[in-house]
């Protein structure tokens, strides 16, 4: 059904993914999750047990480190062996896509830019830097339009939610005058 | 007091009219998030938590209630009309409504599923009524190593039969007992893994993994290889009135029945969740089916059964959570979550002392259900009109959603940094295969579960025994065993039957597209 209109921006249909090759990513994943078991398990040394305490803070920890340490290496052992991670499609993925890997950079750091943001312009600016950013890196058709929609979304939850139901959301110095109407 | 009483107290409370505006509300919100594609019934409940901070428990716990049905129901229009087949494979359910609005027929698939999820759930929801009582009083007796026996239950069968496969649901499960673990143990006031930093000290919010993982890594991995171009929605013609035909109905009501059936039971026990209930019912109604060559292309036995069984299970599940407070599904934990939010903690003990709000719970459900058909079929145009939101506006709106849910936690912004380091977790998770569902499960019953074992060792001084020679505790080790070995020959009979479906429908779908 998209087959055709794929094919035109770009002969991404022709590169096949090599499934033979290395699975890098699974292996260095697979790895810090037997990392995350090894902090776990040495982590359980610096927990202090009080003393006279029978079954003591030591105890779960113990067994969640051996659970992830055991899984980890089970997981490693079984793409070493061939094995190969099963995932789900959904209803916007595009099964012949490669990883985008500048989208997620972008999306990530829209995050980030919004979370450093939410101080120094309040929350609703800072909403529309997110949802705008998000939306232009997921190729939105006016980017500029984005950023007035996510403002537009933004002072909706910010009236509602923070105005009319008393959550703290910060107005920022743009809004101020707004939010002392509440 | 009997529990028919008390059902009725709770429908006079259920029936206020401010009560009744919030399950009309959840239903709505509910339906409208669950239709959006991308947003699975977890997602729904993580990312509409927010909604109810400012709300009074019982408010807050019938607007989940109608939250909880709508977003059950919402996904399965959003997998009728949308134009992407093969991907939805995965649900082998989805090729039957999809195939019949391809034929024109996609009002007849809406309305099977809707009624059919009203017939189920009304059903499904009379047995919870009956069953989750007399589930609560014998559960009034275990003892802490009986609670221990469960909780390893939960662990295992989530672990092992969500996802495909056992080594990486276990990891995910132990990360999230490890992320469970993360800041000042609640018996001793010891701090465990905090690495001295003080917004790690109370821990990591629940709320913020199960948002984290749901929606920000779920949208990063779609992000990721995003389908441009056009929305493909298939268009849905005639008015709702005369939208199933005496035929349709003829052929409806006995895999609705079935399906229930079906359902009901496999969302009480922990084996997997709602998946395996609509696949156990497509099969039945194929094998049943007189009509067999239909199947795969339309048949609407193929959407009523396995719809009906989904919805069935969905109230099934709210049985071991509301009863022994035992999330067996992400959706059931998040909702756990919101429990926990308002210092509420399912379990026997939720019917003795607070009777009113457990059985306006229930009564809600019935609401709901009314509300969710009376709502679905005459609204189905607006859903329509969802489902074509552009892409990057709907992926970017999730994502200030997710925001604002974390922010609105504690008003501290480290919290949105905590939401998007698990949100990449989670898209690594899903990338690479890891189920994400143990996790959150795992998160939550976590410290549930070291309370109980610390409890039962303390008892028994330290004898490991005690775990196993309770007569209830042993026997709940020999129902794991059944339930994992029976759990893991189903999900290999579904591959297996999901792969000759995608196999023996391939064709068409080709032949369908040469057109």
């Amino acid at each position: 059904m998209n087959a055709p209109s794929l094919g035109a921006d770009g002969g991404r249909v022709e590169e096949s993914r090599p499934a033979s090759r290395v699975p890098l990513g699974e292996l260095v994943f697979a790895l810090l999750m037997l990392a995350l078991g090894v902090f776990a398990l040495t982590g359980v040394f610096t927990i202090h047990v009080p003393v006279g305490v029978k079954v003591g803070p030591t105890v779960f920890p113990i067994f969640v480190s051996v659970l992830l340490l055991g899984s980890a290496v089970a997981v490693l052992v079984a793409v070493l062996r061939g094995d190969r991670a099963e995932v789900e499609d959904g209803e916007d993925i595009d099964p012949d896509a490669r990883t985008d890997w500048s989208t997620l950079a972008k999306i990530v750091g829209a995050l980030v830019a919004h979370l450093l943001l939410i101080d120094v312009l309040g929350w609703a600016p800072a909403a529309a830097v997110l949802f705008g950013a998000v939306a232009w890196a997921l190729g939105a058709a006016r980017w500029w339009l984005a950023f007035v929609i996510g403002l537009g979304v933004g002072l909706v939850v910010q009236v509602v939610f923070g105005g009319l139901m008393g959550l703290s959301l910060p107005w920022g110095p743009a809004l101020g005058w707004l939010g002392r109407m509440f | 007091m009997d529990s028919w009483t008390l059902l009725l107290e709770g429908f006079a409370t259920a029936m206020q009219p401010q009560y009744l505006l919030f399950a009309f509300f959840g239903v709505l919100v509910g339906t409208a998030v669950g239709v959006l594609p991308g947003i699975g019934p977890a997602m729904t409940v993580a990312l509409l938590l927010p909604l109810t901070y400012t709300l009074d428990p019982t408010a807050a716990l019938i607007t989940f209630a109608g939250i909880y049905y709508g977003g059950m129901y919402g996904g399965s229009t959003t997998s009728i009309l949308l134009n992407t087949p093969g991907e939805s494979a995965s649900i082998v359910t989805a090729i039957e409504g999809n195939k019949m609005a391809k034929l024109g027929r996609g009002a007849a698939a809406l309305a099977t599923a809707a009624i059919g999820s009203f017939v189920a759930g009304t059903i499904a929801t009379i047995g919870l009524t009956l069953l989750a009582p007399v589930l609560a009083q014998f559960a009034v007796n275990l003892g802490p190593a009986d609670y221990v026996a469960l909780i390893v239950i939960a662990f295992v069968t989530v672990g092992a039969l969500i996802g495909s496969s056992i080594p990486r649901g276990m990891t995910s499960l132990g990360v999230g007992l490890f992320l469970g673990l993360v800041g000042t143990d609640t018996l001793t006031a010891q701090q465990r893994y905090t690495l001295g930093l003080l917004p790690l000290s109370d821990g990591i919010d629940i709320v913020l993994v199960a948002v984290g993982l749901f929606a920000v890594g779920e949208t990063l991995y779609i992000a990721a290889r995003l389908r441009h171009g056009g929305v493909d929605v298939i268009p849905v013609s005639g008015g709702w009135r005369n939208w199933m035909t005496r035929d349709d109905w003829k052929r409806s009501w006995k895999p609705w029945l079935r399906g229930t059936a079906i359902g009901f039971p496999i969302g009480t026990i922990p084996a997997g969740g709602a998946d395996v209930a609509t696949f156990l019912s497509y099969a039945a109604e194929r094998k049943l089916s007189r009509r067999k060559d239909q199947f795969g292309r339309g048949a609407i036995e193929g959407v009523a059964g396995p719809e009906a069984a989904n919805n069935a299970a969905a109230a099934g599940v709210l049985v071991p959570l509301l009863t022994l407070g035992l999330p067996t599904t992400a959706t059931a934990a998040i909702i756990l979550v919101a429990f926990q939010a308002y210092g509420i903690q399912p379990g026997p003990q939720l019917f003795q002392n607070q009777p009113a709000l457990v059985w306006a719970l229930v009564a809600s459900l019935y609401i709901g259900n009314v509300i969710l058909i009376v709502l679905n079929l005459p609204l189905v145009g607006m859903w329509v009109k969802l489902l074509q939101i552009p892409r990057p506006y709907l992926y970017a709106g999730i994502l200030l959603f997710a925001a604002f849910g974390a922010y609105a936690l504690n008003f501290a912004i480290v919290d949105v940094l905590i939401l998007t380091i698990i949100g990449v977790l989670g898209y690594f998770m899903r990338r690479y295969g890891y189920p994400v569902a143990p996790l959150v499960v795992g998160m939550i019953l976590g410290p549930m579960g070291e309370e109980y074992l610390r409890k039962a060792l303390q008892l028994s001084q330290g004898d490991l025994t005690t775990l196993v020679t309770q007569p209830f505790a042993a026997t709940a080790y020999g129902v794991l065993a059944l339930l994992v070995v029976g759990g893991l020959w189903l999900r290999r009979r579904q591959q297996r039957y999901e792969q000759a479906l995608t196999e023996s429908i391939a064709v068409p779908i080709k032949t369908d597209s040469e057109i």
